[in-house]
């Protein structure tokens, strides 16, 4: 098949994943998952394990479909009118798509994190107890008090914010309000945290700060994580997943993809020729 | 690179000159606005403000005993029954012994507002022990006597050219000199309702009459409205042909001339429903019908400028599409939906043609209690008062089309302190 990049026309075969799409001890695993909006095909077949208590980076040129594989997972595509999906995601070894299974549910599960920092128009303690309300996790004011101040914690916001906690979400700065959703994600404690480019919007301070922060939640949760860095891929994946123009071309170990990749089309992804 | 900026530097001017053409052109629009705007309010508050005063006249009253054919011991009936206009007319006459003559004594009468035998009736029942004595009392004056008193009545008109005669100059002339006539704040225009005689006519019932109307239209509206507008922009499938359909009608109903509504009103809710006529309720369905497509297009319009990041953060913690809705999109949208709502409000109360077609236009002098009693309101009070030939209904026109431009006033002040308040709690 062609493909193009920067220009050029690279006559490169994506026939099958190369590397090891496939582990154990997976959180998350995805089958020939194919998507499609309306009539254009976002993701051509797909396979992946998702490992547990692992991070998880999906990386590639902009508009290759790692966005739209992630937003699969939590089925945030479900608010996409023209959006069909085939394949199986399976979490636990459970079809998430099975018509019994609740995307609500599914979502207290499987939380996520935007590209950019999305704080409801509330304040900081609402914002972080809205899940928990939601979903009736504290019986009552103490309770949630306590979860709120340990999701904070949690997410390093606590100590820039304890005499703010009734003032505006909105108001914090780019890094804080992302770490704000952090923690507003991880109030419910879920199994898996998404996260679409949570760096994107942030200075490299900020980013730091969130990527300490990922690794350190990696203990706990399964992370998956978009992201156009490769440094940060570098930085804080256990695993990387190449995608090249809807095509999962690649999955492997962090280390071997940046030091040894198997596909021309990584080479020259991670090499900077292109991308 | 140098040729460039001389090419830039020699448009500069041009582009000055423009830009301050534009200001110019925006300074003189507003200027012509504002110069209309106030030359409308000016106009009105001239020919209004007389109408918050009214002329009293005071006449001596012998509360006669025999007159009002009261015994020593007299029944509570026979106090209200007595007749109260036989001795304002006799002390009428007994003041201005020069009346003579049936054409004379009948305008003499009409020197005091019909009102009078009511308002001192209520005084002889409320004091009894006045029976018998003479009492100095204060009654309006008729409309001619008020036009005059407020300088609208030329006296050096030929005589058949006034509407009051020489004699009757004589009279008023004398009243003033006895310090018996004097101009008051209008209670009774605040406190009375419709009425055929000019001095005795209030907007208190068309007050009322908007009120409820606008309580029934914003009970009715504001529900229907706003669940309509999260629907469609919420819920509803989108590309969907009958979605469209029913947008494409929605925008197609905000366009259409508001008397056809009256018209609907009047054939299925009088005539299909038996909705009574007249009445609050049926002005506040027919308004409602008409306010629907101006609060659903706007609140749409405030949904729509939600960020969408905001609903992917709610469902992505597990909010339900419900739930996200009414928890965050609404709320964030709730001042624009306010003002759409209010903007929609005060359309409806400033409304006229669809309430004549529903019998909204009766003379009705009673203030209504509740939204099944008859009623008007205030801009078809308007309409009515301008119709009428009588002198002083110019100046109560003026003074109710002040009311209603009062009300608007509040209703957008209330707007802008609800907005204000919705929008601190982000």
């Amino acid at each position: 098949m062609i493909n193009k990049q920067n220009g050029e026309e690279f006559d490169i075969e994506i026939d099958k994943t190369v590397g090891k799409p496939f582990i154990d001890d997976a959180k998350f695993s995805t089958r020939n998952v194919e998507v499609f909006y309306g009539d254009k095909q976002a993701i051509f077949d797909a396979s992946i394990d998702i490992g547990k208590n692992q991070i998880t980076a999906m990386i590639g040129p902009s508009g290759c479909g790692k966005s739209t594989l992630l937003r699969c997972l939590n089925r945030m595509n479900d608010t996409i009118q023209d959006c069909r999906i085939s394949g199986a995601i399976k979490l636990d070894g459970e079809d998430i798509y099975q018509k019994h299974q609740d995307p609500v549910l599914l979502r207290a599960r499987v939380g996520m994190v935007f590209q950019k920092p999305n704080p409801f128009p509330k304040s900081i303690y609402d914002n972080v107890a809205y899940g928990a309300k939601l979903h009736g996790l504290a019986s009552n004011k103490i309770e949630l008090d306590a979860l709120v101040e340990k999701s904070l914690i949690r997410a390093g916001l606590f100590k820039e914010v304890k005499d703010l906690l009734h003032k505006p979400g909105t108001g914090l700065s780019g890094g804080q309000q992302q770490r704000l959703c952090i923690a507003r994600t991880i109030a419910i404690d879920p199994e898996v945290i998404l996260m679409d480019e949570p760096t994107s919007a942030l200075d490299p301070i900020a980013t730091a700060v969130i990527e300490e922060l990922m690794i350190s939640l990696s203990k706990k949760y399964t992370i998956v994580i978009v992201t156009h860095s490769m440094q940060q891929a570098a930085r804080v994946s256990q695993r990387t997943a190449y995608f090249h123009m809807g095509h999962l071309v690649e999955v492997n170990k962090t280390n071997t993809v940046f030091t040894n990749p198997e596909h021309q089309l990584t080479e020259n992804y991670i090499t900077g020729r292109f991308g | 690179m140098i040729s460039n900026t001389k090419k830039i530097q020699a448009k500069l001017a041009k582009r000055y000159a423009k830009e301050k053409r534009f200001r110019i052109y925006g300074l003189s629009a507003i200027a012509v606005s504002v110069a209309f705007l106030s030359l409308l309010i000016i106009n009105i508050s001239i020919t209004g403000f007389p109408a918050f005063q009214q002329t009293y006249i005071n006449i001596d009253i012998d509360i006669d005993r025999k007159l009002l054919k009261l015994d020593a011991q007299y029944s509570e009936e026979a106090l209200f029954k007595a007749n109260y206009r036989k001795i304002i007319n006799q002390s009428l006459n007994t003041m201005f012994p020069s009346a003579k003559g049936r054409k004379q004594k009948k305008a003499l009468r009409q020197l005091v507002s019909k009102s009078a035998v009511y308002q001192l009736r209520d005084f002889v029942i409320n004091n009894p022990d006045t029976i018998g004595t003479r009492q100095s009392l204060w009654f309006l004056a008729r409309d001619d006597v008020d036009v005059f008193m407020k300088g609208n009545i030329n006296r050096d008109l030929p005589e058949s050219e006034r509407r009051l005669k020489n004699f009757q100059l004589v009279w008023i002339d004398k009243l003033l000199a006895e310090n018996r006539l004097e101009k008051r704040f209008n209670i009774t225009f605040f406190t009375q309702g419709d009425s055929r005689e000019p001095e005795q006519a209030g907007i208190k019932g068309a007050m009322m009459g908007s009120l409820l109307t606008m309580l029934v239209t914003m009970l009715l509206s504001f529900p229907i409205g706003v669940s309509a507008a999260v629907y469609l922009e919420e819920f509803a499938p989108k590309n969907n042909k009958w979605v469209d359909i029913i947008e494409i009608n929605i925008n197609n109903l905000a366009a259409v001339p508001s008397i056809v509504f009256g018209l609907l009103g009047l054939a299925v809710f009088i005539g299909f429903f038996g909705v009574p006529r007249s009445v609050p309720l049926i002005g506040g369905l027919v308004l409602t019908l008409m306010t629907l497509p101006t609060i659903i297009i706007s609140s749409r319009a405030a949904l729509k400028a939600v960020p969408p990041s905001i609903r992917e953060a709610a469902l992505g913690l597990g909010a339900s599409r419900v739930q996200t809705t009414f928890h965050h999109v609404v709320p964030a949208a709730m001042p624009g939906i306010l003002t759409g709502t209010i903007i929609g409000m005060a359309q409806a109360l400033g409304e006229t043609a669809p309430l004549l077609m529903i019998g909204m236009v009766a003379f009705i002098a009673d203030v209504p209690q509740g939204i099944t009693d008859p009623a008007t309101v205030l801009p078809v009070q308007i309409y009515l008062w301008s119709d009428s030939p009588e002198r002083a209904f110019t100046e109560k026109t003026s003074a109710a089309i002040m009311v209603l431009l009062g009300f608007l006033v509040v209703m957008n002040f209330l707007a802008v302190i609800m907005r204000k308040k919705f929008e601190k709690k982000w």
